[in-house]
């Protein structure tokens, strides 16, 4: 039977708190997630930086202490020539010596140095004397590179006061070689060279860092290794990176396209490292991508997590609420409507209806109901209307609003839809409901031995035939009730202007 | 709380703290990239360590799981060291050697490792069984030529024009043309220590009309015979026909300072390359003789090197893809040319037709040595250091009057046969 069946302005209210709470907190958490994330992506990208420029910096570092190590190794080696007295002693300017003698000495001489670096990969590894005569481990490509200047050029690469030595690269553009001088006496060198190609070892690179370039240069950022197989040494390095490097000796530096470190060798040549920064800090895209995945499930979890709980909440609430509207609304001891509640009810239907609409209004007065709360009691007339009201129940349909208007009174709205296949209309419908309500009132008796009987009076009223408004409907349909219960009760009338015309509602 | 709402609850923080979860505390472990390190050894120049050095690369391309650690140097020094890292097992896995190596370091055939052996990785189909044997002893596959060699003898034909001089034929052409050079501090011909030791015993044996070793290999020479050559040495010295052997500088072809060298085949490259972009002209001339109509007679041929693999190497299989490489590859066939002669490998031989690679200097000297009949093989003591030492102090000791030459003759007799004792 319908009770509630429009939305009631509670239930919008709360609808509306519903969704303005899930917004909320949706709001709140998604914003809260936003900034914690943000922070996470600032600090990790610091971190990761810091990381990034240490780990690097140590690779400079390590690579540097390579070089150095390896031409200390170098240096030591050719220090070793001075184990053989001749080597340091023997002048092949001076004049008026033996010829077989010197060839023997200079064959002595050969044979020692070849003997120290036996073992070693050095292209180089002789005496020049001032007159270009070379004796030991001198190979053809450095006479050919030096030609007369032998002895003038190389002795030009000792820049070291205290040690009368020297390292240099590059000689006539030739970087293929890498010469290391050391003065015997003022008319005789000791020259070293290796290939540069034997950097390689010394600037092995980590698989972790496989990706850094690494670079020894002149102090004019001429390269003398590289890395990279396809770089021609001698050449600059780019121009992107000099420009970095400009004025640096020992540095990190770190912008949107470059990560390049640079330290000063022992010798003086540059160990450089450079990476591009998108790939060294490609991890951070990585670690970024994972913060914000993390904060958008957060989100969604929250999100969903505050829909939930806000629903069962709402659940809650709306089933508190229903429970106090049903107290409000219905009539404790019959379950059927209220009288305010009836009438706001009937009234919006009645009054809010189209115009094709039909209904009926019954207004039923139980007859003799006085007799029974004065014969049987108060508690036993609550009974009887507690019964009443189940038998309106089953007369009644769910479509249909009943209500307790009074104490004995009882009000029904019908709605009428007109059926074509079968037929009737809605004054044979109300007829039929009205002798319905009268039969089952006839079904039973009260008292306690069955022998008290009542009945009811109906009066009903069409809509629109009797009433254009709910007011003038009720009114219609009391004058209907007063007459049905001034001619001879347990009957129902019709209003009928007419006919009724002076009765007088009391 | 209903169960139901205790169990989302639940799932939810479950989801939440599973990314935490994971790295909290837990042991990673990544896999390092493992990669087999072979070693190879080799000698030469600037041009052969380059274009070695790139080829090594391109077979690391090739085989990332491979790492090739070089060791190389010029030839000066490389035969002591090699007899330090041969005599202390420390060889490098695959090995440049030179032919008189095979006998010195693997006398029965066990002293390198049977290449018979790799022939699933190793192809030999590519070289014919008469330049394999080269690398055998003892019936044992010890290594595999690179190309064939010989000493060669070249001028610089420029030269030689401007004054009016022809291509010498024979010794008597050599002092000839020296009498005319020598106003200008001009040699007629130069050669380091071993080419002049190999040119001196050819004239010896074209002189005495029999060769330093019986067919027995056993020496056959006697003391005036190697007086013969001390004799000449010295003649040659004082006659401007060639410089000292110590004062022999190479770029003193450059200079044009020697009008002619004699040089190994894989040598000519490396001797003639600048005069030759210098425009001038240098011509493979016939192998000198007392007659011009027996040139050849004398003068040895071997393999210009070999490669070999250490019998002590623990990565065989890939010792044998690197071997397999530098010998058959299209890559190092390209790289290499002619430079150590003209590969003997079929396969690489046909590279290099294809690549129209098969001409210039280094490529006439083969055609001559191919065309020549009656060239030897070299014997191992022919190259022997010490004997070529002995030759050299021997040849001093007459030019400064420190012996007689029958007396420098004897001591250098002795120092062969102990040599070969």
């Amino acid at each position: 039977m319908a009770q509630t069946k429009r939305v009631r302005p509670s239930v919008r209210k709360m609808r509306r708190l519903k969704i303005m709470l899930i917004g909320g907190y949706a709001v709140i958490a998604v914003l809260s997630i936003l900034t914690v994330s943000l922070l996470a992506i600032r600090k990790s990208d610091t971190v990761l930086r810091n990381k990034v420029t240490s780990l690097a910096s140590t690779l400079n570092v390590q690579m540097k202490l390579n070089l150095d190590s390896y031409l200390d190794r170098l240096e030591t080696i050719a220090a070793l020539a001075f184990t053989e007295e001749a080597t340091y002693t023997y002048d092949a300017t001076a004049e008026g010596m033996d010829e077989y003698e010197a060839l023997s000495t200079e064959k002595e001489i050969s044979a020692s140095l070849h003997r120290l670096c036996i073992m070693e990969n050095l292209v180089d590894y002789g005496v020049v004397y001032r007159n270009n005569h070379p004796v030991g481990k001198l190979s053809n490509g450095t006479i050919s590179l030096f030609g007369d200047r032998l002895f003038e050029d190389l002795h030009a690469m000792i820049v070291n006061p205290r040690t009368h030595d020297g390292w240099a690269a590059g000689y006539n553009g030739n970087y293929k070689r890498i010469y290391y001088v050391k003065e015997l006496h003022e008319n005789a060198i000791l020259v070293l060279s290796v290939y540069a190609s034997e950097l390689e070892a010394v600037f092995d690179n980590p698989e972790t860092m496989s990706d850094m370039r690494i670079f020894l240069t002149d102090l004019s950022y001429n390269l003398i290794y590289s890395s990279e197989a396809d770089a021609e040494t001698g050449t600059p390095i780019s121009k992107e990176l000099s420009d970095r490097l400009k004025g640096q000796t020992a540095a990190n530096i770190m912008d949107d396209k470059f990560f390049v470190t640079v330290s000063t060798s022992d010798c003086s040549w540059y160990v450089i490292c450079a990476i591009p920064s998108q790939i060294i800090l490609s991890e951070r895209s990585e670690i970024q991508g994972y913060i914000i995945l993390t904060a958008v499930l957060a989100a969604l979890l929250a999100v969903l997590l505050g829909t939930v709980l806000s629903l069962k909440l709402s659940v809650v609430v709306a089933d508190m609420v229903s429970a106090l509207e049903t107290k409000a609304n219905v009539d404790q001891l019959t379950g059927l409507l209220n009288k305010r509640t009836f009438e706001d009810t009937a009234a919006s239907v009645v009054d809010g209806t189209v115009q094709d609409a039909q209904y009926a209004l019954l207004l039923l007065d139980v007859d003799n109901f006085k007799g029974v709360n004065d014969t049987l009691g108060h508690g036993y007339g609550d009974e009887v209307l507690s019964k009443i009201g189940r038998t309106l129940h089953t007369v009644f349909t769910a479509d249909e609003y009943v209500g307790r208007v009074g104490g004995d009174e009882f009000a029904v709205l019908l709605k009428y839809t007109p059926d074509p296949a079968e037929g009737g209309s809605l004054e044979t419908t109300v007829r039929a409901k009205c002798k319905a309500v009268c039969s089952a009132f006839h079904d039973f008796y009260t008292g306690d031995d069955g022998n008290y009987k009542i009945s009811t009076s109906i009066g009903a009223a069409l809509f629109p035939l009797h009433g254009n408004d709910f007011s003038a409907l009720y009114r219609a349909a009391d004058i209907a009730l007063y007459y049905a219960k001034r001619h001879g009760k347990d009957t129902y009338a019709f209003y009928d202007p007419a006919a009724m015309q002076g009765e007088v509602l009391k | 709380m209903k169960q139901r709402t205790k169990r989302l609850c639940a799932a939810c923080l479950a989801a939440m703290m599973l990314p935490l979860g994971a790295c909290a505390g837990e042991q990673v472990v990544s896999p390092q990239r493992q990669q087999v390190e072979i070693t190879f050894s080799w000698w030469g120049n600037d041009r052969r360590n380059e274009y070695t050095l790139e080829a090594v690369r391109k077979f690391e391309k090739l085989h990332p799981e491979i790492k090739v650690r070089c060791s190389y140097s010029e030839w000066s020094g490389f035969e002591a060291r090699t007899n330090v890292r041969m005599a202390s097992n420390t060889e490098a896995d695959v090995m440049q050697v030179n032919f008189n190596w095979l006998g010195m370091y693997s006398p029965d055939g066990t002293g390198y490792y049977d290449l018979e052996a790799l022939t699933d990785i190793l192809d030999l189909s590519q070289f014919s069984e008469d330049t394999l044997s080269y690398g055998r002893v003892n019936g044992i596959l010890n290594a595999v030529p690179i190309a064939m060699n010989t000493e060669t003898v070249y001028f610089n034909r420029t030269i030689l024009d401007r004054y009016g001089l022809d291509v010498p034929k024979t010794w008597d052409d050599l002092f000839a043309a020296a009498e005319v050079l020598r106003e200008d501090d001009i040699y007629i011909l130069a050669g380091a220590q071993k080419s002049i030791w190999l040119l001196l015993l050819a004239y010896a044996e074209q002189v005495q009309g029999k060769s330093f070793l019986d067919s027995s290999g056993n020496l056959q020479f006697t003391p005036d015979d190697f007086q013969i050559m001390l004799e000449m040495y010295e003649k040659m010295i004082d006659e401007k026909v060639i410089p000292q052997i110590e004062y022999f500088l190479r770029t003193e072809i450059d200079s044009g300072r020697y009008a002619g060298a004699v040089a190994w085949v894989s040598d000519a490259v490396n001797y003639f390359s600048a005069v030759i972009e210098n425009g001038q002209e240098i011509v493979v001339a016939p192998y000198t003789d007392t007659d011009p109509a027996h040139s050849g007679k004398g003068w040895y041929a071997k393999p210009a090197s070999l490669y070999a693999v250490s019998r002590n190497t623990q990565q065989p299989k890939e010792a044998a893809m690197l071997l397999e490489f530098l010998l058959n590859s299209e890559d190092m066939a390209l790289l290499q040319g002619v430079e150590k002669g003209v590969p003997v490998s079929a396969a690489a031989k046909e590279y290099l037709e294809e690549a129209d690679q098969l001409k210039g200097i280094q490529y006439e000297a083969s055609q001559r040595m191919e065309k020549t009949a009656g060239l030897a093989t070299i014997s191992p003591v022919m190259e022997n250091s010490t004997v070529i030492e002995a030759f050299i102090e021997c040849c001093n000791q007459v030019l400064f009057e420190k012996a007689a030459p029958a007396e420098a003759a004897q001591t250098l007799w002795q120092a062969v046969r102990d040599t070969m004792a």
